[in-house]
Order: structure tokens, then C-alpha cells, then sequence
């Protein structure tokens, strides 16, 4: 119980006044360079990280820890607000929370989205301290052929982002497969798509595509329709907080988030996206207002963003045990801990306990400090949809092209930054769900890399997909949540004959 | 010609059916002329053609929904292509700053003005000088004190 | 996500430039440029980043600008380097092996013969390992092994085509048997590649040392060999060379200047650079970055190009990567 002994020191440094005074700057800063559309909190932490070395370690890692939870409640503000996600793990969060911006209810939606990532992370953090070492070794035991059992189902949810039309959702999801398919593939080195440009050799960015397709598409989108339907700032109708009713409707997504969102994100290529499309498919199944889907059901933002935040905390369990980075927001963690001189890897745990305990002991803190600032914080925030319309999506533009180009300064990127908007705004107009693309040049490659890489460990054998329990499990369950709607209507279909 | 494709009841469908056969065949074509082979398993060709097929399959299926007069006639309102022309403007003033090497803070202040005027500001100028002021505070902000690499013009080097 | 991975890196780097930049003073007068034709985060950068500190601590030049230009291998960089430093006596490249291999396997139309190497700085070791309670215990027995079967001898490295997947075939070829029917599983970096040796899922795994030294040393990874010519302090790990196996491959990085520059403005290049990798502070960098030192000056370092040039496109062209 060392561990506990070390976590209780922890503690006990994070909360003098001096530390609880740069949590504070550190989540306040973070929320404003996070709320800035395009940019998404893995920049946010990766431009602030140097602000923290000013200061004495203690104190520099837990205005680090402020920052980077700043910047993820920031991320999923302007995926809320403005419908610009600046990562493809608020994509999900901006389906429904922007939906329930427009109808005047952003203020719960912020606020579930700030308590439900609050509570993920508490839990998360303590999965993390309990289970780091066991979790770790079951996730190293996952085969190629399982992460394609995972895919599989990952790629049947995405149903539910659908909308009205299979035909069109599943449109947009064969463009995102498409555009996954650029570049250099990575098991042979052969160039697919690319047509001579050498700039598009190491392929498409997702945040390109996100970017492009939200904040440029949307931007387009209503300026378009302003002349016909002017879009007014929608006044906040009601309460700026969560009534009864949504806090009853939160919490069970919240807990049901944490649950799927910690284990993929201890997975070694888990990552964040793929739990926030589960975690929105599971309770629009569950919901019991599941019509509201679509139009701003606040389950649709409690779940996915908790998934969001489970998993964030479930990347630490590869980072520290393995030093190995699995999200963009965990790289620039990584860069974080080796400046503190954590070297994550498996003797961390043994090796500098007091380190990684202090470093748990600070994210906590933060994730307090989180709350008890934004939260009253949130009518400040509803206040960003009153900027004149010309101004906020100028506003958002600038910003939108700035996180493009800070990332990659070249011209051919910023041309498929506008070449996506323009296919946003087309998508829009006739009616094509936008998030399945996204969906779908996040998870082609990674379910295509792991399908060959099985082929290539079993020498072609494709029964080796079936032969290991784990994925021949996953592969039936996504056979199932395939089939089994077209079974269920058509048995109700059949009992409607014999009555 | 134009008599014929009148009569087909949902004209966008059938747009976006050529388009999809259209990148079918490229991808299709791409494929075929990939030169590594995988030693053991799959190409990474295989991918292609498979999106290829999907391609295919979606194109025949937003064939028969343009032949179908019952879908949704939701489209009837127009756009104003005026404001989405202000729009492509503002970014074709971005992209031209930053390619002609006319730095960040030149892009996007036409980008912020041009935008601005798409949504009906009339005040061209105020909102240029609007948008520079916004674009040095940015630059300052995310350049000098968090060493952001932004693209570098004449204004930006008198920094 | 790559570049924001790029970022995070970038941003621990940035600040420990920044605050050296700061103390530079009584620098000569070359106002140098580098270009890294990485992303921010990656050996390259680093590498750029690094020398750039050193150069402006040391005064062996007045100002230094690192430059990112990410893509495809380091090829993107490479040609627009070639186009815009021609004869210039004020810009530099770091590239290293990665880029002589990606010229050749993306057909790029330029490499690294067509620019002017200065120094070649830095050469880390690769290592080549397997699971813990594989009964592969020397590489001797790799060698085995790869004889009786090598479709079923799984080698996990990073991307292919690269530096792991180089060796990989090396060893393939040296046992005797087909490097074209070599069984290498490609992913994208250390990490992921580690997750799949300590799963078990692959005979053999190539990395660089560095990445997967944590793992060598508590035990989890039996290392078996490291790529090195020499035995190198502190690494436990023997050398291929000496287990009997006439193999080196070094993943090296050096520095370049444009293509045509000559005669006074090379020589100033030159003297910078030799009066930055020969500093005290530079040996620090090696040390604290766990760099190996793999210093050649420029005439040697043209001849070692040239010669890994050919080297590289003979075992890409075995393994079906290059015509």
C-alpha cells in the first residue's frame, strides 16, 4: 500500500495555496487558448507547456496538469457552441451539444459535458492508480486481429450518425474511407491516391478534415442562408444550469462512458475517437427519449464527452507503463513528463513511485479546480454566441485556418483545408451527414493496417480472425449489432401478420 | 440533352452518382497500378479496390434514388451564392497571402474582412482594420510569446 | 494527430531553445538557416534543434532559425531545400539514412548526392530483439530460425522500407535465405511495435536502442544483438560484428549545406560546424539525448554517402522496394 502512502503525500503538496493558485492560472489559461475553434487541446497543451517551465517542479507540473485539463474542457466549449470539434474526439460531443446550443440549452450542455468529464476522470484516475499494472499487460496481449474485431464494431455504430438516409450516411462514410486511403501505406510503402503530389504522401490529416468540414462547411453553410433565414444568437432559454430532469438523464451516461472509454484508452492503438462513437451509439439505443437524437439529446453529450475523458486518463496507462504515446493530447503529455524528468517506461512504477503518484495527485486537483471554475464559468461562454454574426464566424475562420497552418505550414494543406470546406457546405446542402466522414478516415486506415497485419502473422489465413477468442467474440458481436435490427423488424413485422 | 436530365425528378442525386462513379474508376485505376506487392497477405491494393466496389455500389444507388420522385423535395430554397462568393474570396485571399509569401497577419485580414462582408457588414474598411489588429494580436500572441511557427511576410518581420 | 504528436515534442524542445538563444552573445557573423524536412518532434528536428542551440551557445554562428518542412519521408524537404539553398552561404539541412532510403523507395527525383554534406554528426545503434520467454536465446539461433522458415519468422519494425526493415533483411539475407520473402510487419514507430513484441505476437523486433532500452533493462525484451560496429559504453549488448555476423547498419543524421556552394562560404560552413560538434556543450547534447557520437568530417562524410546510397538501394531492391 505504498502507493496509497505516496498518493496521500501527493495530496498534501498539491494543496498549498502556491499550487492551488497555479491549478487555477493553469485551467483558466487553458480553457482560453482551448476555447479558440481549430484548436484543440493537444495544441493548447503542446503552446502553453513552455509557460509552466518557468516555474519549480512541483508547481510546473500541476499548472500542467491545469492546462491540459483547460484545454480538453475548451476543446469540447467551441465543439458545443460553434459546431467547429478542433479534435476528432469532439466530433461526436459537437452532434448533439451543438444541436443543443441552437434550440437555447447550451448551458446544460456545457455543464454535463463539464461534470461528466469530471467524473470520468475521477474515476479514471482511480482505475489508473488501482489497475496500471494489470491493465498494461492484457492490452500489450491485443493482436492485430483483435484491434479488427474492435474496428469492425467501431465501423457498425457509426450507423447511428447516420441521420435519415443509410444511402447518404453511408456515402459519406466511403469519403472518409477514401481520403484514408492517401498517402504512403504504411506496411508496404506503397503510394495510394496521390497522384504525383509528394505533399500528399504522408496523407490526410484528420484535423484537416474535421476543421475543414465543420467550422469552413458551416461557415459557408450559413452564410448562405442568411439572406432567407437570417440565424439570430439564440437567447438562452431557461437556466444556464442542468434542471432535475438532466441530471437524471446524465449521470447513468457519464458512468456507462467511464466504463468504455478507460479500457480503449489503455489499449496500446485505442485512442479517444473510437470510444466516443460507441458511447453515443449505446445511449441513443438506451435513451428513452431516443426521437431527441438528432436534435440535441443531452445523453448524446454526457456519454461521449466522459468517454473522452475516461479514455484520456486510460492513455496514461500505456504512456507510463510503456512510454508509449496513443493520442495526440498523451504525445504532448509525454513531452510534458520528460521535462519533469519522468521517463515513462516500465520501471516508472518502481522506480520513481513518488513521481507518478504526485503526478496523479495533481491531475486530480486540476480536475477539481476544472470544475469549481467553469462551472460558473459557463454563462460566460454561452455569451460567445451574442458576437455578431460577421464577426464570429470571421472570427472563427481566422482561427480555424491558423490552427491548419501552425500545424503544417504548406499551401497544399491549406487547399485541402478549403477544399474540405467546400465539400462541408455541399454535404450540408443536400443533406449528407458530415461526422461519418470523419468516422471514416479515422478508422479505414487503422481497420485496414490491422486486417493485413493478421493476413500477414497467419501467412493469408483468414480464419486467424476466428481462431483467437477475444476477436472471433468481437467479430460476432459486430455481426450481431449488424443483423440484429433488420431480424427485430422483421419478427415484429411477422407477429404483426398473425395478429 | 437538357430536356432529358429535366425529367429526371432529383437532378442532385444524379450529380453526385456520376461524381461517385467518377472516383470509383480513379481508385480503381490507382489501384491497378500499384507496383509493391505484400509477401505474405494482402496488397495495399486491396483497400482500393474494396472503396472502389463501395464507390460502385453507392453510385447505383443514388441512381435509383434520382429516378424516384417520392424523395424529399426539401430543397426547394435557394442559396445566396453572393455571400458564399464573399466567402471563397476571403479564402482565396488567405491562400494567395500565404503562398505569394504575404505572411499571416495580411491572410488573415482579408480572410476576417471578406468573411465579415459575406454575412452583410457593408463596413469594408472598418473591418479590415478590424481584422489587423486582430491578426498582430495573434501573431503576437501565438508567435513571439508561444513561439508558434506562423508564415513569415514583410508585415510579420517588423515584429 | 501526427502533428500534433510533432507538437509536443516541439513544445519541450522550443523551450529549452528558446532560453539558450536568450544567452548567446558574442556571436560571429553567419545568420544561419536550418532546415529539418521532419515534423517538429522526430530525430531530425531534434537533431536541427539541437545544433541550433549549441551553434548560438557556442558563437560559432550569430543567429540560427530551424525550419520544419514535414513530409513524405523527408523528401519534400529535401527538394525544396535543393531549390532554395543552391550556392547559399547561409543555409543548412539535417537529414540522415531515413531520407536516403525514402529518395529511393517514394522515386523521388532528388536524394542526398545532390546536396553538400558538411559533418555527419550522429549514428545511433539499432537492436535487435525477441520476447522474453522465446526460446530464441542468441542470434545464432535468429539465424536458425530464419533458415528453417523465414515466411514464419514474424519481424516487427517501424515503417517500411526504414531503417529497422533494413536490418531486418540484412540479418534475413545473412542467415541465407530470401530477403524478398522476408516476413516484416510494419507499424508506425517504437511504440506500437513494442506493444506487439511484449504481446507475443512476433519472432523478432527491430527498433532503435533508445526506444526500447526501458524494456531491455527490466527484462521484459531479450536483446540479442546491436548494429553498431563497436560495442558501445554502456550498452550491454553485443555487436553483430562480433557475434560473427558482417553486419552494420548505423542510423546516422548529418548536416548539409546547399548544392554549388564552394570555396569561402563552404569553408565558413565548415569551420562552424567543426567548431560545434568539437564543443563541450555539444558532447553534453550526445549525453543528455543518449545520442552516440558519429563524427566524420565532410570528405569522408561525401564518400560515406555515396557509398550508403548504393547500399540502401541494394536492399530495398531485394526486398522489392526499389527497381
Amino acid at each position: 500500500m505504498d502507493s496509497l502512502l505516496y498518493l496521500f503525500h501527493g495530496f498534501s503538496t498539491a494543496i498549498e495555496p502556491a499550487n492551488l493558485i497555479y491549478a487555477a492560472v493553469g485551467v483558466i489559461i487553458g480553457t482560453a487558448v482551448g476555447v479558440l475553434p481549430g484548436i484543440g487541446p493537444a495544441l493548447t497543451v503542446a503552446l502553453l507547456l513552455p509557460v509552466t517551465f518557468k516555474l519549480d517542479p512541483g508547481g510546473s507540473i500541476i499548472m500542467f496538469a491545469g492546462i491540459y485539463y483547460g484545454g480538453m474542457y475548451g476543446g469540447s466549449t467551441t465543439a458545443i457552441l460553434l459546431n467547429t470539434p478542433g479534435e476528432s474526439a469532439s466530433v461526436v460531443t459537437a452532434l448533439e451539444g451543438n444541436k443543443m446550443a441552437r434550440s437555447g440549452r447550451g448551458g446544460p450542455a456545457l455543464a454535463t459535458a463539464a461534470i461528466g468529464s469530471f467524473v470520468a476522470a475521477l474515476i479514471a484516475t482511480i482505475g489508473l492508480a488501482l489497475l496500471a499494472p494489470i491493465l498494461v499487460k492484457i492490452a500489450v496481449r491485443f493482436g492485430p486481429w483483435d484491434y479488427f474485431g474492435l474496428m469492425l464494431i467501431a465501423f457498425v455504430t457509426v450507423s447511428a450518425t447516420f441521420g435519415s438516409s443509410p444511402l447518404r450516411g453511408l456515402t459519406s462514410l466511403a469519403f472518409g474511407l477514401w481520403l484514408g486511403l492517401m498517402g504512403i501505406d504504411q506496411l508496404t510503402g506503397q503510394a495510394r491516391l496521390t497522384f504525383g503530389v509528394p505533399e500528399l504522401l504522408d496523407g490526410v490529416e484528420v484535423t484537416t478534415l474535421a476543421v475543414g468540414l465543420f467550422a469552413i462547411g458551416e461557415a459557408l453553410f450559413v452564410a448562405s442562408r442568411h439572406l432567407y433565414k437570417p440565424e439570430k444568437p439564440i437567447p438562452v432559454k431557461g437556466s444556464v444550469w442542468m434542471t432535475k430532469e438532466d441530471w437524471g438523464r446524465s449521470w447513468k451516461p457519464w458512468l456507462r462512458g467511464t466504463i468504455i472509454g478507460f479500457p480503449i484508452g489503455a489499449l496500446p492503438a485505442g485512442g479517444a475517437e473510437i470510444p466516443t462513437f460507441l458511447s453515443y451509439n449505446i445511449e441513443r439505443k438506451l435513451s428513452r427519449k431516443p426521437e431527441e437524437f438528432g436534435t440535441g439529446a443531452i445523453e448524446g453529450v454526457a456519454g461521449p464527452e466522459a468517454a473522452n475523458n475516461a479514455s484520456a486518463a486510460g492513455t496514461l496507462v500505456p504512456l507510463l507503463t510503456l512510454g508509449l504515446p496513443t493520442s495526440a493530447t498523451a504525445a504532448v503529455m509525454l513531452a510534458g513528463f520528460q521535462q519533469y524528468n519522468i521517463q515513462p517506461g516500465p520501471l516508472l512504477f518502481v522506480q520513481h513511485a513518488d513521481l507518478v503518484w504526485g503526478l496523479v495527485a495533481s491531475l486530480f486537483i486540476a480536475n477539481v479546480m476544472l470544475l469549481v471554475l467553469n462551472l460558473p464559468l459557463v454563462g460566460l461562454w454561452v455569451r460567445l454566441l451574442a458576437i455578431p454574426l460577421p464577426w464570429l464566424y470571421a472570427g472563427i475562420l481566422v482561427f480555424a485556418s491558423m490552427g491548419t497552418v501552425a500545424a503544417n505550414p504548406s499551401v497544399v494543406e491549406l487547399l485541402l483545408l478549403v477544399a474540405f470546406g467546400a465539400v462541408g457546405f455541399l454535404m450540408r446542402k443536400f443533406d449528407y451527414p458530415i461526422a461519418p466522414a470523419v468516422v471514416g478516415l479515422i478508422l479505414g486506415p487503422l481497420a485496414d493496417s490491422a486486417l493485413r497485419r493478421s493476413l500477414q502473422m497467419s501467412l493469408g489465413d483468414p480464419m486467424i480472425l476466428l481462431q483467437h477468442p477475444s476477436s472471433a467474440v468481437m467479430i460476432a458481436v459486430a455481426v450481431i449489432a449488424l443483423v440484429a435490427p433488420f431480424v427485430f423488424r422483421g419478427l415484429s413485422r411477422f407477429q404483426q401478420d398473425e395478429d | 440533352m437538357t430536356i432529358k436530365i429535366s425529367r429526371i425528378p432529383n437532378r442532385p442525386a444524379a450529380v453526385v452518382a456520376v461524381i461517385l462513379f467518377a472516383v470509383a474508376t480513379i481508385t480503381y485505376w490507382d489501384a491497378s497500378q500499384m507496383t509493391v506487392q505484400a509477401t505474405y497477405g494482402m496488397s495495399a491494393s486491396a483497400a482500393s479496390y474494396f472503396v472502389a466496389l463501395l464507390f460502385a455500389v453507392l453510385a447505383l444507388g443514388h441512381i435509383v434514388s434520382a429516378f424516384r420522385p417520392d424523395e424529399d423535395e426539401s430543397e426547394a430554397e435557394g442559396a445566396d451564392w453572393k455571400a458564399v462568393g464573399w466567402i471563397a474570396l476571403a479564402l482565396a485571399g488567405l491562400i494567395a497571402a500565404i503562398w505569394f509569401g504575404g505572411g499571416f497577419i495580411l491572410g488573415s485580414t482579408l480572410l476576417f474582412a471578406f468573411t465579415a462582408r459575406a454575412f452583410g457588414r457593408k463596413a469594408l474598411l472598418k473591418d479590415i482594420c478590424l481584422g489587423a489588429v486582430m491578426s498582430v494580436l495573434i501573431f503576437l500572441l501565438f508567435n513571439k510569446l508561444l513561439t508558434l511557427a506562423l508564415p513569415l511576410g514583410p508585415l510579420e518581420r517588423l515584429f | 494527430m501526427r502533428s500534433f504528436f510533432k507538437y509536443g515534442l516541439m513544445a519541450a524542445l522550443v523551450g529549452t531553445t528558446f532560453v539558450a538563444g536568450a544567452v548567446s552573445a558574442n556571436a560571429q557573423q553567419l545568420e544561419l538557416t536550418i532546415t529539418a524536412p521532419a515534423g517538429a518532434g522526430g530525430g531530425w528536428d531534434a537533431a536541427s534543434r539541437s545544433l541550433q542551440e549549441v551553434m548560438m551557445a557556442t558563437g560559432a554562428a550569430k543567429s540560427v532559425q530551424v525550419v520544419n518542412v514535414p513530409g513524405a519521408g523527408g523528401t519534400v524537404g529535401l527538394a525544396q531545400f535543393i531549390g532554395s539553398a543552391k550556392g547559399s552561404p547561409n543555409q543548412l539541412l539535417v537529414a540522415g539514412i531515413t531520407l536516403v532510403g525514402a529518395s529511393i523507395s517514394n522515386k523521388s527525383p532528388v536524394d542526398l548526392t545532390r546536396v553538400t554534406p558538411l559533418a555527419r554528426l550522429t549514428g545511433d545503434p539499432l537492436v535487435i530483439v525477441v520476447p522474453k520467454d522465446s526460446p530464441i536465446k542468441t542470434i545464432a539461433d535468429l539465424q536458425a530460425t530464419i533458415k528453417k522458415d523465414v515466411a514464419k519468422t514474424i519481424w516487427v519494425g517501424g515503417s517500411a522500407g526504414g531503417a529497422d526493415h533494413i536490418l531486418a533483411a540484412l540479418v534475413t539475407k545473412a542467415a541465407g535465405a530470401d530477403p524478398s520473402k522476408i516476413n516484416y510487419v510494419a507499424y508506425s514507430g517504437g511504440g506500437e511495435s513494442l506493444a506487439a513484441m511484449l504481446g507475443g505476437q512476433a519472432t523478432a523486433g527491430v527498433s532503435g536502442y533508445g526506444e526500447w532500452e526501458g524494456q531491455i533493462k527490466s527484462g521484459d525484451l531479450r536483446a540479442l544483438a546491436i548494429s553498431y560496429p563497436e560495442p558501445i559504453p554502456g550498452i550491454d549488448t553485443k555487436p553483430l560484428k562480433a557475434q560473427g555476423l558482417d553486419i552494420e547498419l548505423v542510423n546516422w543524421r548529418g548536416v548539409f549545406a546547399g548544392p554549388d556552394v564552394q570555396g569561402k562560404d563552404l569553408d565558413a560552413l565548415k569551420a562552424a560546424v567543426e567548431k560545434t560538434v568539437k564543443s563541450k556543450e555539444w558532447q553534453a547534447v550526445l549525453k543528455a539525448r543518449g545520442w552516440t557520437d558519429y563524427y566524420a568530417p565532410s570528405d569522408e562524410f561525401k564518400a560515406f554517402i555515396g557509398s550508403e546510397t548504393d547500399r540502401v538501394r541494394g536492399i530495398l531492391t531485394s526486398i522489392g522496394l526499389a527497381k
